[in-house]
């Protein structure tokens, strides 16, 4: 082919390797998902918070600031596995917002246009089809999840006189490792429940609904039958668990509702694995009609 | 090796067969694949390109096997879809481009052909508009465009004129025709329409209820067939016609001097000149008829169990 000739002219360049197939979904995705004004809407909204937070560690540990203050001591923000735990949670439900809008966008498009024969019928496989996006969603929350939450650590880190940051590593580590789990589980989450709608709008509630009406149902469950396990049907509850445990924060349960670490990764694994069986059942290049 | 060799092709969907025992090596520069609905065609694509596991036999593409070397297979073939299949979302020079991307070339050069196929197939001056704002011809091609833009060695085009107005239906055949003169890429064609396998295929598989009815070269199919011909005569046509059954040919006359013959190959016209000449019949007329591809996908559907001799594997 050529613009100018008009004839077709066969390919004899290089080829990429396979496995960068998958990068180039993920590029696709993470373009698709950022090209709307709401994603940067949202994208804005969500740094919102991080930048009270930044504003808070300055204020704790700026002498002038302190005394302009009245002079009060730095208990009047304190850093500490607490507060970490906060600007956590606050960017862990602005991710569930974030993903509820981006994860449909990335899956019901191609679903609506019957885009996935033309797309699997190149060299990738359902798999990759489906890590390409997974990779584009996790990318996309990573930047108002993990990524604010070490910058806001690494602050604290550089501004307190003390040798903070290195006695306090675990609060990076669970910080790190709290968002991942979560993001991670908002993703699989996401994709699983946008394969199955053809709607955008249908699909951003029933991201919203999946979190939040096991919670409900979970209440229920609680509170009729009297035991601790109804909460494992509550993701805000075992999540909100989890990152205490992670960063070291005290725990905010009673006791007799605190649920084993190994049953909220059980529990946790569990949808996962829901989230991919849904996924192996709609991410197909062509339907079977049984019979 | 053909460029599709099946060998014992049986495909299960739930408890149907929908493919079975299908042998034979397509060979062909452009192949044709035809049947009535439900005779296994797109099954057979879906099958090359990987999306349906054998139950039992093999489908093998440029020798590599449709499951075991799927990805190389996949890398190898451009596959315009029967049905919309798109990223409506996208421009059409970005859509092409990703397919292009998909396929394996790097980012640059895959811009490059996105923007040369679109202007190949005639959507040049379109190419920034959202494929969704595209006419039912113009994403056919878009279709085309991103099939063709990674330079596939076999190129699987899905009914290509499906829903095309004349005009269009004429642009896409010519595309397919181009493409196949430039002789870098095979071409496997699936259609309803006859004249558009006729127009554009050297070789024809036929299939009926998952079974090959028949798989030859056209050309071939046409030659190897009796002659038909049909000729009006003034005269002894009684005689006449005895005297050309002296030569071999099949005839039957009927009335005001119409003979209808089939002739063996060593027959010419001119030995049916010299008997018409011997005894005094003149001949008004002659017409000769060779078989036409809906006579071959006739005869393959009325013999489909007889067929399966003359394939030629």
């Amino acid at each position: 082919m050529s613009v100018y000739k008009h004839i077709y002219r066969a390919y004899s360049g290089k080829v990429t390797p396979v496995w960068t197939r998958v990068l180039v979904l993920a590029r696709y995705g993470f373009a698709e998902a950022w090209s709307s004004k709401i994603t940067i809407g949202l994208f804005t909204l969500c740094l919102l918070p991080p930048i009270v937070s930044l504003i808070g560690i300055y204020l704790a540990n700026n002498p002038l600031a302190r005394a302009l203050m009245g002079g009060q001591g730095p208990q009047t923000v304190t850093i500490d596995a607490r507060f970490f735990l906060v600007a956590l949670q606050v960017q862990s439900w602005f991710a569930l917002a974030l993903a509820s809008w981006i994860a449909p966008r990335l899956i019901t498009f191609d679903l609506a246009d019957n885009a996935l024969p033309i797309l699997l019928s190149h060299p990738i496989s359902r798999f990759g089809y489906v890590l390409g996006k997974f990779l584009a969603l996790f990318a996309s929350l990573s930047v108002v999840t993990w990524a604010p939450c070490l910058l806001l650590f690494a602050y604290q880190g550089y501004s307190s006189p003390l040798p903070w940051a290195a006695a306090n590593l675990r609060i990076a580590a669970g910080l790190l490792a709290g968002a991942l789990i979560w993001i991670a589980f908002l993703s699989m989450l996401g994709l699983a429940l946008s394969s199955w709608v053809k709607w955008r709008v249908v699909a951003t509630g029933a991201i919203f609904a999946a979190v939040f009406v096991p919670a409900g149902v979970g209440a229920i469950v609680t509170g009729v039958l009297r035991t601790k396990w109804g909460f494992l049907l509550n993701i805000p509850f075992m999540m909100s668990t989890l990152w205490q445990r992670l960063l070291g924060a005290p725990e905010s349960a009673r006791a007799r509702f605190s649920l084993p670490t190994e049953a909220i990764a059980a529990m946790l694994i569990l949808a996962c694995c829901l989230c991919v069986a849904m996924l192996h059942a709609r991410i197909r290049a062509r339907e079977v009609v049984r019979g | 090796m053909g460029i599709v060799d099946l060998n014992g092709l049986e495909v299960r969907l739930g408890n149907r067969i929908v493919l079975d025992g299908l042998t034979g090596s397509l060979q062909g520069q452009a192949i044709g694949l035809l049947g009535p609905n439900g005779a296994g065609k797109s099954t057979l694509i879906n099958t090359l390109l990987g999306f349906h596991p054998p139950s039992r036999g093999t489908a093998r593409v440029f020798g590599l096997d449709s499951q075991r070397d799927r990805a190389r297979v996949r890398g190898a073939i451009g596959y315009m879809p029967e049905n919309d299949s798109f990223i409506g979302n996208l421009s059409g020079v970005r859509f092409v481009r990703f397919m292009a991307e998909l396929a394996g070339l790097p980012a640059a050069e895959a811009l490059e052909r996105a923007h040369e196929a679109l202007f190949y197939v005639g959507l040049g001056e379109v190419r920034y508009r959202k494929v969704n704002t595209y006419s039912l011809g113009m994403k056919q091609l878009v279709k085309l465009a991103q099939a063709l833009a990674h330079g596939p060695r076999l190129l699987i085009l899905d009914e290509p004129t499906n829903g095309l107005d004349p005009m269009a239906r004429q642009r896409m055949i010519q595309l397919i025709k181009e493409i196949r003169k430039e002789g870098s890429v095979r071409l496997l064609i699936s259609s309803h329409l006859l004249r558009d396998i006729d127009e554009t295929c050297d070789e024809v598989l036929i299939l009926k209820n998952g079974r090959i009815a028949a798989l030859c070269n056209i050309e071939e199919e046409r030659r190897s067939n009796r002659s038909f011909m049909e000729l009006e005569t003034v005269g002894a046509t009684e005689k006449f016609s005895v005297g050309i059954r002296g030569l071999g040919c099949e005839c039957a006359c009927f009335p005001g001097g119409r003979i209808e013959l089939v002739i063996p190959d060593h027959i010419e016209a001119r030995d049916l000149y010299v008997i018409a000449s011997e005894q005094g019949v003149q001949i008004r007329r002659m017409n000769r008829r060779r078989d036409s591809l809906e006579d071959i996908f006739l005869r393959a559907m009325e013999n489909e169990m007889g067929r399966t001799a003359h394939v030629g594997v």
